[in-house]
C-alpha cells in the first residue's frame, strides 16, 4: 500500500529565527577575523564577543545558543572561522592558550538570552530595558571567564590565580564591548528586528 | 592554514563519524593521565593518524606555530616567581607536561581537517543527532559555510568605508559602534532575504519528496508534453 506523507513546513517564525541564527553564526565568524590594533603593548581589540552579545539579545537562549553552536560546529568541521582563520577541534580545546573562551561564548549567549528574555521565545529587542541588557551581557561576560579561566588552568597547568592574572587585561576591553553593544540597542538601530 | 585537501589516503576513505569518534576519544585519552609515558603513547598514536592522512608532522607543526608559540609561554609564566629564586622548575615542568598533552590533540585534529570535507562532517552531524535538532544543525552548518565569505566581505567593506572617511582618527568606541551597527544591519538584511528564499522554497522538516509513480492516465499527457517539446522541429 502506498503511503502518503504530507509536507511538514517549518513555520514562518522558526524560519526567521533559524536564518538569524545562521547569519549571526556567520557574523561571529567574520568578526573573529577582524581586530582593531591598539597603541603600544595593548592586545588587539577583538570584535568576536559581539557575536555572543547580539545572538543572546536578538535570539534568546535557544536560538542564540544554536547560533554559537553552529559557529563551533562549522569550525570543528574545518571551515576557517576561528581567530586568524584557524579551525578544528584542536583549536577549540587549545586555542591560543584560551580555547575555553569559544565554549564560553556558546554558554554566554544562552545565559544572556535567558536573562534578557526570560523565556525560550525571544521578545523584540526594543522591548528589553537597558538595565536588563546590562545584567544579561555582564552575566555572559562572567560566564565566559568562569569557563575560560579554569579551562586555561586545565590546558596549560597554570595555577588558577595566574591564569586569571593573564586574562585580567581583557576584562576592561570586554566591558567596553558590553557598553557598545548596549549603546547599539539603545540607539534604536535594531528596532523592528 | 589547515584545510581539506582532496586525496585517497586511508584517512580520506574513512567514514567521518568514525574519524570524529577517534578525535573525541583521543582528546579524552590525552588529558586523562598527565604522565610522560602516556604523553609519548598518545603522541605516537597521533603521528600514526598523520601517516594515515599522508601529512608531514613538520608541516602540521608549522601550521600550528602561533598556537604552539603561545602555549609554550605557559611553562615560563608558571615558573616565574616574584622573589628568589625568581624561577621555579617544578611548576614549569608540570605546566610543560599539561601543554604537551595538547599536542596529540592538535595533530589528530589536523589529520581530520585535511582528510574530511566540511560537507561530510555536516552529514555526520545530521545523522548522529536525530530529528529536528539534527536537521537544523546540518542545514545550518551548510548555510553558515556558504554565507561566511559573504558576511566577512560585508564586514571588511564596512571597515574599509570607515577608514576611507577618516574613521581611524575617531575614538575607538565610535569606530567599533559604527562597525558593529553597519555589519549587523547588513547581516540581518541578509537574514531577511534568506528567510524569504527558504519560505518561497517550502522549507520543510521532511524535505524528502513523496514517491512519484506514473499512472495510466499520465501517459497520454506525457506524450502531449513530448510532442509539444519537439514541435519546433516540425516544418510548418
Amino acid at each position: 500500500m502506498a503511503t502518503e506523507q504530507s509536507v511538514d513546513l517549518v513555520d514562518d517564525e522558526t524560519v526567521g529565527l533559524f536564518t538569524k541564527a545562521v547569519l549571526l553564526a556567520a557574523l561571529t565568524a567574520a568578526l573573529a577575523q577582524i581586530s582593531i590594533p591598539l597603541p603600544g603593548p595593548l592586545v588587539p581589540f577583538s570584535l568576536q564577543p559581539f557575536g555572543m552579545f547580539f545572538a543572546g539579545l536578538l535570539l534568546g537562549p535557544l536560538w542564540g545558543g544554536v547560533a554559537l553552536l553552529l559557529y563551533l560546529l562549522v569550525g570543528i568541521a574545518g571551515a576557517p572561522v576561528f581567530s586568524n582563520g584557524n579551525a578544528g577541534i584542536g583549536y577549540v580545546i587549545a586555542g591560543q592558550g584560551s580555547g575555553g573562551f569559544l565554549v564560553g561564548f556558546l554558554v554566554g549567549a544562552v545565559v544572556a538570552g535567558a536573562i534578557a528574555h526570560r523565556s525560550v521565545a525571544p521578545k523584540p529587542v526594543a522591548a528589553l530595558s537597558a538595565p536588563v541588557q546590562v545584567v544579561a551581557l555582564t552575566a555572559a561576560v562572567v560566564v565566559v571567564y568562569a569557563i575560560g579561566i579554569p579551562w586555561m588552568w586545565f590546558v596549560t597547568g597554570l595555577p588558577l590565580t595566574r591564569a586569571a592574572a593573564v586574562m585580567a587585561p581583557y576584562i576592561p576591553l570586554d566591558l567596553l564591548k558590553l557598553g557598545i553593544a548596549v549603546a547599539v540597542v539603545q540607539g534604536g538601530y535594531l528596532n523592528g528586528r | 592554514m589547515l584545510s581539506y585537501r582532496p586525496g585517497s589516503t586511508f584517512a580520506h576513505r574513512l567514514d567521518p563519524r568514525s574519524k570524529l569518534l577517534v578525535q573525541f576519544g583521543l582528546a579524552i585519552a590525552a588529558v586523562a593521565h598527565p604522565t610522560l609515558p602516556w604523553l609519548v603513547g598518545t603522541t605516537a598514536f597521533a603521528l600514526g593518524t598523520l601517516a594515515a592522512a599522508r601529512l608531514s608532522p613538520l608541516a602540521v607543526l608549522r601550521s600550528y606555530r602561533v598556537v604552539l608559540a603561545v602555549l609554550a609561554l605557559a611553562p615560563v609564566v608558571a615558573g616565574v616567581a616574584l622573589g628568589p629564586p625568581w624561577f621555579r622548575v617544578d611548576p614549569a615542568l608540570r605546566s610543560a607536561l599539561h601543554v604537551g598533552r595538547i599536542l596529540p590533540v592538535l595533530l589528530v585534529s589536523a589529520a581530520y581537517l585535511t582528510s574530511t570535507p566540511v560537507r561530510d562532517t555536516r552529514a555526520a552531524v545530521q545523522r548522529l543527532i536525530p530529528g529536528k535538532p539534527g536537521q537544523i544543525l546540518g542545514i545550518g552548518m551548510a548555510l553558515v559555510v556558504r554565507l561566511f565569505p559573504l558576511v566577512l566581505a560585508d564586514v571588511r567593506e564596512v571597515r574599509d568605508a570607515i577608514h576611507a572617511r577618516g574613521g581611524e582618527a575617531r575614538p575607538l568606541r565610535d569606530r567599533v559602534r559604527l562597525l558593529a551597527v553597519r555589519s549587523l544591519e547588513r547581516t540581518l538584511d541578509r537574514s531577511d532575504r534568506l528567510s524569504a528564499a527558504l519560505r518561497a522554497r517550502c522549507f520543510a522538516w521532511n524535505p524528502t519528496l513523496p514517491p512519484l509513480a506514473f499512472e495510466r492516465r499520465d501517459y497520454p499527457v506525457l506524450a502531449v508534453g513530448i510532442a509539444l517539446s519537439v514541435s519546433p522541429l516540425v516544418p510548418v
